[in-house]
Order: structure tokens, then C-alpha cells, then sequence
């Protein structure tokens, strides 16, 4: 999706969906509770903002992605560069590390849920799990393919192994710690609904689960369009900041090859 | 002064042991301009990577008299421009954290006009074209004033006007500040040109020395540089006889 070099397609493509939706609804005569019709989603829209409800669980959701987000993009920062410069350590942390990036971070709610309780912390902790490993792979793979001869540079410059770490391989690497983080936020609120959905009291995946308790489709729907929207609002952003922050960093590339 | 004795260098490559340097010596004394000149594959690069420290000698020494180690300038056969940073912030790389930033800014805009770079100061190196990026890596390795420049045929990829004319600047930038330099190229005409001493490298070794003592400013069409150029090519044909004899 290229932005502002000719007309945007997809404003057709999500009316083209709208309308297939609502004639498929129309034609098939199908139970409001099996799927309701784009009008009735709208009608619970409205009737969510209304009550201030919608603007309550988005800031819960979104604030607790940006901690897990922030968290985990220090902890994976720190960590990739301990890595780089201390062989020992990596080689006694990689293997644990190895395996733990095996676990799906939905997997670990029940452990996270006796150790953390229910509240913020748990959530927090399972975004945080969720995006460590894309961060921490794309700064170690940038960190790894760093070009030998702008190191050499470095070292005729008379820069020391730490200096040459932060102004050379770690800016060189950005492109792929960049590439990292954009897979760690969509993984983030994939993560994010799913311990909302188990044990919470607020947030998107609350509402879609308390809805679903209540029979209320119409509800499950708008919360589904607004975790969709959400995400890729919170990519189209991200891209953007990339792209005025450092503008030598490729960020129109294909998204999520690993999710 | 600085010497390498009897430096050997060996690569292996697919297990194979491949002799880049063999028995090397070279003497430089303090503000002598030396040009390396030879065949591809003759062990230049090696030799000029070894003087920056990038490498170690796989026997023999690199010897300097004067304790502290010298500020040493390198100019790689491309520019390596940091992707990330202005021009103005790559020519001033060495020089950012050791010197006050309002020095920095004054020696990189001094060097930048001087390498016809001044309206380029904020691009970035994907701006330039393949001669501008060229001679930011040059203001780059100036830019520091080191006692010891190693260039390795810096300009090979520029249009023989603005060859011409960043000789003449090496050339001047030398007589002003007098480092050692130590320049590598395959191009007979520019070792006669820039030389105080002509080394023609042949399979790791210095085969033949030159002292060019013809007085600056020199013209290619000088006699006693087109006699000089004459003998250096009687010396790299006298080699590959050599070679097809062995």
C-alpha cells in the first residue's frame, strides 16, 4: 500500500466488502445472531461510544500494549546488545532463550496467571512475551549482517569495540531492528485479545467475550473491526515515524513473513 | 618513521595457504610519499592493510620509531559511507566525541569546499554520484590530519579531470602537512605522478624501487616522468618474464 502516490485502492476494496456483506445478510435472510448486517453493527457502534464504553476498553487495550510494547523492546534491546558484545553470555543464554521462543505466549497464561494473579501485570506480561522475540531476533540477525567494511571503518577511525558497536553496527542494524519491532506489535495485540479474552474485566477481548456471553454478535463484530483497524492504524503510524525519524530505513516492505 | 621487516602474510582459502606478502620489507620515513604500484593480486592492498592495523602479519613486524602510535587516515577502494549519516557527519566520523563540536563543524566544512563538496554537506552518501562519494571518503581520512595516510586506490573510479585534480590536492594537502604517505594504485602514470618513491610489487614482494626526484608541480608530459614511467614498465615486464620463466 503506497501512500499518497496515486489514489488509494482500498477505501473501494473495504466499501466492495461493506456491500457483499450486507446483500449476503439481505439475501440469505441469516440469524442476526449468526452474523448481523453491517447496519446493525453500526447501530452497536454508536451505541457503545455512547455510553463511553468503547473509548474505556480501547484505552485499556492500547495502554496495555504500549507498556508490553515499550518493556519488551528494552529488555530485547539490552539483551541483543549483551549478546554482541559478551560471547559467554550468549552462549548461556541462547539455548533457554531458544526454547522459550518455542512457546506461544497464549500457552503460558496459565503459569502467568498463577504467578503475575489477573490483573495488569499478567497482560502486560504476556505482550511483553509475545513481541521480546521478534525484536530480539530482527536487532541480533541486523547486529550479525552488519557490512565488515564499515567496521573496518570504524576501526581506522580509532573507535573502540562499544563505540563501534553503537555507531556502526547498531545503526546499521536499524533497518532490521525496525522490520523487528513492526512484527513484534502485530504479534503484540494478536497476544494482547487473547489474555484479554481469558481472564480480564476490560479491555477488546473482554468486550468480545462478554458480547459473545450475552449473545450479542452485533458487539463481537465492532470489537473484530476495531482490533483490525486498530492494528493497522498502530503499523501505519509506526511506518510513518520510521520513516520521518530515519529516513534512509526501507519501511514499505512485505509485513509479517514469520507471524 | 615506520618499517615493516621481513612481514609475511598468509590466507587460507579453502584450506588452501595463499602467500599475499612474502618476505616484505618496506622503509617510510616521516613524511615520505610512497606509491605501491603492481598487478592486481600483488599483495598491495594486503601491505596497506596491515600498516592500518586491520590485520596482523603472519610473520615480521611493523616497526616505529616514537612511542605513541600514529593517527593513521585510510582511503578504501570505495567510499563505505555510513548509510545513516549526512556527508557532513561521515567526513567528520573520526573526529566526533574527540574534538569540540564547533572544530568539528569548521575542519569539515574547510575539508568539504576543499573536495568541491560544500553543497553537499547535508545529503546523504545515496545522493551523491559514484566521483562525489569518492572524494567524501578522501575528505574523510584528511579530515583527522593524520601522520600516517594509506590510500588504496582512491581514485581509480573518478573521471580523469577530477583525478588530476585531487592529485594536485593530495599532493598540496602533503606538502602543507607533510604525513607519511603510503599510495596504492595500478595506474603507472599517477605513481609517477605522485611519487617520492615508486615500489613495483610483484607476487608479494617488492620487485624494484624508483626515486622519482623530478621537482612539483609535475606534468605527466615531463620528460623525466615519461622516463620514469618507461622504466617502471621495463621493471613489471621484466617481472611477468620472470614469472613465465618460472
Amino acid at each position: 500500500m503506497r501512500i499518497g502516490k496515486s489514489l488509494p485502492v482500498w477505501p473501494l476494496v473495504a466499501l466492495a466488502i461493506v456491500a457483499t456483506w450486507a446483500i449476503g445478510v439481505a439475501v440469505t435472510g441469516v440469524s442476526r445472531a449468526l452474523l448481523p448486517s453491517p447496519a446493525l453493527v453500526v447501530d452497536a457502534a454508536q451505541e457503545l461510544a455512547g455510553s463511553g464504553q468503547l473509548a474505556k476498553h480501547v484505552r485499556v487495550s492500547v495502554t496495555r500494549l504500549a507498556a508490553g510494547f515499550a518493556l519488551s523492546t528494552l529488555l530485547a534491546l539490552i539483551a541483543a546488545f549483551v549478546f554482541a558484545r559478551v560471547a559467554w553470555v550468549r552462549s548461556v543464554v541462547e539455548p533457554p532463550l531458544e526454547f522459550l521462543r518455542q512457546i506461544p505466549p497464549l500457552a503460558m497464561i496459565p503459569l502467568l496467571i498463577l504467578w503475575l494473579g489477573i490483573g495488569e501485570a499478567q497482560k502486560i506480561g504476556i505482550i511483553t512475551l509475545a513481541c521480546f522475540f521478534p525484536i530480539f531476533l530482527g536487532t541480533t540477525g541486523g547486529i550479525a549482517q552488519c557490512d565488515q567494511k564499515l567496521i573496518e571503518v570504524g576501526r581506522v577511525s580509532g573507535l573502540s569495540p562499544n563505540e563501534i558497536l553503537l555507531r556502526v553496527v547498531l545503526p546499521s542494524a536499524l533497518p532490521s531492528v525496525v522490520i523487528g519491532l513492526r512484527i513484534a506489535l502485530g504479534q503484540g495485540w494478536r497476544a494482547l485479545v487473547g489474555a484479554e479474552l481469558v481472564a480480564s474485566s476490560a479491555g477488546l477481548g473482554y468486550l468480545i467475550e462478554d458480547a459473545q456471553n450475552l449473545a450479542r454478535t452485533d458487539i463481537v463484530v465492532v470489537g473484530v473491526i476495531l482490533i483490525g483497524t486498530l492494528g493497522l492504524a498502530s503499523d501505519w503510524l509506526f511506518r510513518h515515524a520510521i520513516a520521518s525519524a530515519w529516513p534512509w530505513v526501507p519501511v514499505d516492505r512485505p509485513h509479517e513473513s514469520n507471524a | 618513521m615506520l618499517e615493516c621487516r621481513a612481514i609475511s602474510k598468509t590466507y587460507r582459502i579453502e584450506g588452501r595457504e595463499v602467500a599475499a606478502l612474502r618476505d616484505f620489507d618496506l622503509h617510510l620515513p616521516a613524511g615520505s610519499l610512497t606509491v605501491l604500484v603492481g598487478p592486481s593480486g600483488c599483495g598491495k592492498t594486503t601491505a596497506l592493510r596491515l600498516l592500518a592495523g586491520l590485520e596482523q602479519p603472519t610473520a615480521g613486524a611493523i616497526v616505529r620509531s616514537g612511542g605513541k602510535p600514529l593517527g593513521v587516515g585510510y582511503v578504501f577502494q570505495e567510499p563505505r559511507l555510513m548509510p545513516w549519516l549526512s556527508v557532513a557527519r561521515n567526513v567528520g566520523f573520526a573526529l566526533e566525541g574527540r574534538a569540540p563540536k564547533p572544530d568539528i563543524t569548521a575542519r569539515v566544512a574547510e575539508i568539504l569546499d576543499v573536495m568541491g563538496l560544500g553543497d553537499f554537506a547535508d545529503a546523504r552518501p545515496d545522493q551523491l554520484s559514484g566521483g562525489m562519494a569518492s572524494r567524501a571518503g578522501l575528505a574523510r581520512a584528511l579530515v583527522t590530519r593524520p601522520e600516517l595516510l594509506l590510500l588504496d586506490e582512491p581514485f581509480a573510479a573518478l573521471d580523469a579531470m577530477t583525478r588530476r585534480r585531487l592529485q594536485a590536492e593530495l599532493v598540496a594537502v602533503w606538502q602543507r602537512l607533510r604525513p607519511t604517505i603510503v599510495f596504492v594504485t595500478h595506474d603507472i602514470e599517477e605513481a609517477a605522478l605522485l611519487a617520492d618513491s615508486v615500489c613495483l610489487m610483484e607476487r608479494g614482494v617488492i620487485a624494484e624501487r624508483y626515486a622519482n626526484r623530478v621537482p612539483r608541480p609535475r606534468d605527466p608530459t615531463d620528460l623525466a616522468i615519461v622516463e620514469l614511467r618507461r622504466a617502471i614498465i621495463a621493471g613489471f615486464e621484466a617481472g611477468e618474464s620472470r614469472k613465465s620463466n618460472t
